[in-house]
């Protein structure tokens, strides 16, 4: 089903060349091919774009606490400003306004912007890794070792994450790094699993893996120079989704109150929720419409760059 | 014979990212009732968008640039989209060039065709249009117990009996066969190839047959055109053109097929490839491949010309009757039969 | 068939072991001794805690408790609720069960049918504007925060519009007079639910097989539910029970829209993609050949094969539609078996929790197995044997 473009097809080279300048170039092209494709994609684009758009807002907050702000004020977690009653309405001082008790939304803001960054890539990095190990080790070497991964993948499946989650969470507070290696291992050992080994087992039925192994290549070298290369655009596409998913369920956990991290999107409106402010929804939106827009949009940006991927590494998808 | 089909110089483009490809250039013929027409030519040089044009199928990048397909000397394409819809397999029906992948997988394949038969004639039951059906099945050699299975219980052979029997369903005058029997080993393919053929004569239909395959096209048709680049080149009853071809593209191709029962020779290939449609050569579009070409050739695109009764060309060049002896020799040994049979009507 | 479906139910009956099994240890090896819970809490008495002690068997080695507790499960005996003691544990989940079933499985239904119409259209009409606008929404709703989208809502319709009640399950006002109680009503408004829901399934099935059906059998169709349903109806009305019946819907309406705002969207985006595939199969392209009308190539052909990656995607779904669902009743104070786990987790009552969790997997389950089922019955291809046709 997936026709990706090869990344590792011996074209025609000369033997004068060191064969990883050969391997760099073919990659190097065939990631231009893709970027063209890409670039069809209007939804994936404006994906990217959000992507930026947080990317700027987030690095913008270690320069704003070491130029503009004072950071007895506007630290995310204690800081408090004196002068005016909390949560009050956006000012100059204060853009977004400030929570309950009495921190600087915008601030907050973009605090958590690099957080969520961290968190998201860093659990969809271990789901992919784990995903494509898995899915590649289980289509290659088949037998038990694919039974008893893709077994696993189907309890994982039938898990539900949130609520287990949060008896977990209740339970022994989770803090930001713990709960990034659990999302990943969680989704590393699930779905993905199987949608990679799928995409590895239409890989290592080609002929030239059969070529590899009569050239005398050891099952390391022939997963690992590849099989690997032709999932990876399918592991890169599942890993924007990854970053959707862990997100959205840090969110709602820390929305909860069940996760033990200082700020996040999720965070800033369990604060205001805690604090009945939710009850009268209109008057004090600042309380909840900056994070629960950035969650949103954060997630979407992701899911829509996914999008963008998909008609690159499924050709059927594209138009004709 | 009264004309069924006039295609006059029909132009069709396609709008691609990297410009216009140049499908369909310039093509006229016409098709009598009960008559039937081969195109042969190579893969991409047209021949489906030409199927597809008639049926007003064409993909949402396509534009007809210009001409006209007139069926029974109403324009096809002066039709609205709902009067289309109607004439479409009540008329023209067709064969597709995958029959495996032509079936819903889903539904029945009797119900596939009933479904046409009640689409079209809103005031049959479907009980009469399961008989119908039913004798369709018979018609085609298939046992009509199978009526309610579904394609994947299919053999391939029967699969495209099935669909040659749900392209006869309305009884159309006309069926266009785009490959009907490229997928099958030739036994069942020659099999099939003279049922349709039973059937059309029986029926007095008309057909157009579509292949690559020159001994396919030699056997069935009545009158044959050859296609390249998107450009009719010779046109003619089968008998003439195969026998006499003019045009060096003609004889080219069917160097290019082995013949069994004649003597062996090398077979020719064509050098080179078939041009990019983009932008195709000047002048004769198959001058940059032909060894007969000439400077007038390379510059000036021959006419669309009758030289004979029936035998339409275009060609600076025409060849001379000797030139081609020694295949001819051939043809007769091989498809001589086959030739003179369909010519006769 | 029959050897399928007995083949499927052995692997759900395993899977469902091992997922106990999981659960049980997951809890064990949370922190804090689980005899703490019992001294340190005030709603038990003195005099219940020794002889808590020796029915926990805490006396005996790990692997042996396991045992019990297995044991136990599948005779129904979860144990005791700490947070509502002495309630047993099944009691509080058979309460609860059947309200987060007609939630999930009227919201389930509704957001896949929605989802289904929706991909299919703008797959039919891609690259317009309705496609871009309609995927742009869709991917806002699939990846939008679920409790804000939750407290949208109420604020849209019960806090701003008035139309529908805030939020909890019943008006306490309206039933402190009822001769009834709500899991009598409720239980009643299912089952009445059921039986209409398949007389009407049956009603059609029979008048409206066949390819044309005629103008008259879909008359008759309609007017048959409607009689259906106003039977159904003055029947309550008769027995009392349809004021009640009409406080526990209006309710529903807004969780079940919630959760339909949340999962459509996955269901329309797998539905637009999977139908850009099944567009360019040569069927299609035959389909119209033959002068079938654009609808009818559009639902019977295109859409009905696009179907069978959607049903297999919804399957995968059903854990994360029941994560959303764990919230959603939170948010709206439904009283179902998400909002008791999250409400036995906080408080940290283990054995309703991990009875919750558990009955939260066994529902899933029988989800999966389910829309397995439906999935072996909408591919004709597949032989029944857990493999496909050539």
């Amino acid at each position: 089903m997936n026709e990706l473009v090869p990344t590792h097809e011996i074209g025609p080279t000369s033997l004068a060349e060191p064969i990883w300048k050969i391997r760099w170039k073919l990659t190097k092209r065939s990631l231009r091919q893709n970027w063209e494709i890409f670039k069809e994609s209007r939804i994936g684009i404006l994906g990217i774009i959000l992507i930026i758009a947080f990317g700027i807002f987030g690095a913008m907050w270690p320069v704003m606490i070491n130029t503009v702000w004072d950071p007895m004020v506007y630290d995310p977690v204690v800081g408090f400003d004196p002068m005016i009653m909390h949560p009050s309405p956006p000012s100059a001082s204060h853009l977004l306004g400030t929570d309950p008790i009495g921190r600087d939304i915008l601030a907050q803001l973009m605090y958590s912007t690099g957080r969520e960054f961290l968190l998201g890539v860093l659990s969809a990095l271990i789901t992919v890794v784990i995903g494509t190990a898995v899915g590649t080790a289980a289509a290659y070497y088949g037998g038990f070792i694919d039974t008893f991964f893709m077994r696993i993948a189907d309890i994982i499946l039938l898990f539900p994450f949130i609520p287990l989650l949060v008896v977990v969470g209740a339970m022994v507070k989770l803090s930001f790094l713990p709960f990034a290696i659990i999302m990943g291992v969680l989704g590393g050992f699930g779905g993905i699993t199987i949608i990679l080994k799928a995409q590895a087992l239409s890989v290592s039925v080609r002929p030239y893996i059969d070529a590899a192994r009569v050239a005398g290549g050891s099952d390391f070298h022939i997963i690992v120079s590849h099989i690997i290369p032709n999932v990876l655009p399918l592991s890169f596409l599942y890993m924007m989704f990854s970053v959707t998913s862990a997100i959205l369920s840090e969110a709602t956990l820390s929305f909860f109150g069940v996760l033990n991290i200082d700020m996040s999107w999720g965070m800033m409106i369990h604060t205001a929720d805690v604090a009945g402010y939710l009850f009268d929804f209109a008057k004090y939106w600042w309380l909840w419409a900056p994070a629960g827009l950035a969650i949103t949009l954060f997630c979407a940006a992701f899911y829509m760059v996914g999008r963008g991927l998909d008609e690159v590494v499924n050709p059927r998808l594209r138009k004709r | 014979m009264d004309t069924l089909l006039r295609l006059e110089d029909l132009t069709m483009h396609y709008k691609t990212k990297a410009g216009w490809v140049q499908a369909i250039d310039g093509v006229s013929f016409s098709l009598d009732r009960g008559q039937s027409l081969g195109l042969v030519g190579e893969s991409g040089c047209g021949k489906t968008s030409i199927a597809m044009s008639i049926m007003r199928l064409l993909p949402y990048n396509a534009e007809l640039v210009k001409g006209r397909i007139l069926m029974d000397g109403h324009d096809l394409y002066a039709l609205s989209d709902e009067e289309v819809r109607q004439l479409r397999w009540k008329e023209v029906a067709m064969i597709f060039q995958a029959a495996m992948n032509s079936l819903n997988p889903v539904y029945s394949v009797g119900n596939q065709i009933i479904e046409a038969i009640v689409t079209h004639e809103p005031e049959t039951s479907e009980e009469e249009a399961r008989d119908r059906a039913e004798s369709l099945f018979e018609l085609v050699g298939i046992p009509k117990e199978r009526m309610d299975h579904y394609p994947h219980e299919y053999s391939g052979g029967m699969k495209q009996r099935a669909v040659i029997a749900m392209a006869l369903a309305c009884n159309p005058r006309l069926i266009i066969a785009d490959e009907p029997t490229t997928a099958l080993d030739v036994i069942v393919q020659d099999k099939i190839l003279r049922e349709i053929e039973d059937i059309r004569r029986k029926i007095n239909m008309s057909m157009i047959y579509i292949s690559h395959d020159v001994s396919v096209i030699a056997e069935v048709s009545d009158i044959v055109g050859v296609m390249y680049a998107g450009k009719l080149l010779e046109l003619g009853p089968c008998c003439d053109v195969f026998k006499r071809p003019k045009n060096p593209y003609t004889y080219s191709l069917m160097r290019a097929y082995p013949s069994i029962l004649g003597e062996k020779h090398d077979l020719a290939t064509i050098p080179g490839e078939p041009p990019n449609l983009l932008d195709p050569p000047s002048g004769c579009r198959f001058h940059p491949r032909c060894d007969w070409a000439t400077k007038e050739c390379r510059e000036v695109e021959p006419p669309w010309r009758e030289i004979a009764e029936g035998h339409y060309l275009a060609c600076h060049n025409p060849i001379k009757t000797q030139q081609v002896k020694s295949c001819m020799q051939q043809e007769t040994a091989k498809g001589g039969e086959g030739i003179g049979a369909s010519f006769g009507n | 068939m029959r050897r399928y479906v007995v083949g499927r139910l052995g692997q759900v009956i395993l899977t469902l072991l091992i997922y106990i099994t999981l659960v049980y240890f997951l809890l064990q090896a949370m922190p804090g001794d689980i005899t703490m819970m019992y001294l340190s809490n005030p709603k038990i008495p003195q005099a219940a805690r020794e002889e808590l002690r020796t029915q926990l068997g805490l006396d005996q080695s790990l692997f042996m408790q396991y045992i019990s507790y297995m044991k136990n499960f599948f005779k129904g005996e979860l144990g005791v609720s700490f947070s509502q003691y002495p309630k047993p544990v099944w009691d509080i989940l058979m309460e609860r069960l059947p309200r987060t079933f007609v939630l999930f499985l009227t919201a389930n239904v509704l957001s896949f049918y929605i989802g289904f119409v929706l991909g299919k259209v703008i797959a039919w009409r891609r690259g317009k504007a309705i496609d871009y606008a309609a995927t742009v929404v869709g991917i806002t709703f699939w990846t939008a925060f679920y409790p804000l989208l939750a407290l949208v809502v109420i604020w849209i319709f019960a806090y701003n519009l008035k139309w529908l009640p805030l939020n909890q399950f019943i008006d306490p006002r309206l039933w402190s007079t009822a001769p009834f109680t709500a899991n009598q009503v409720f239980g009643n408004m299912v089952y009445g639910a059921a039986i209409v829901g398949v007389g009407i399934f049956c009603i059609f099935y029979y008048l409206l097989r066949g390819l044309k059906p005629s103008r008259r059998s879909h008359v008759q169709a309609w007017s048959l539910t409607a009689a259906l349903i106003a039977v159904a109806l003055v029947f309550a009305q008769r027995k009392g029970i349809l004021i009640y019946i009409w406080d526990i819907t209006r309710h529903m309406i807004l969780p079940v829209l919630t959760l339909t705002l949340i999962n459509f969207a996955g269901t329309m985006l797998l539905m637009r993609d999977s139908m850009l595939e099944t567009v360019q199969e040569d069927y299609v392209m035959a389909a119209r050949a033959k002068g079938l009308p654009d609808r009818v190539v559009r639902d019977r052909y295109a859409a009905r094969t696009a179907l069978l990656p959607t049903v297999t995607s919804l399957v995968l779904s059903l854990a994360s539609s029941m994560s959303g669902g764990m919230v959603t009743e939170t948010m709206f104070s439904w009283p179902g078996l998400g909002q008791i786990l999250f409400t036995a987790a906080l408080s940290n009552d283990y054995p309703l929790a991990t009875g919750a969790l558990a009955f939260t997997g066994i529902f899933l389950l029988i989800a999966h197995f389910v829309a397995d089922i439906l999935y072996a019955v909408l591919d004709p291809r597949i032989t029944y044997t857990g493999q496909s046709g050539v």
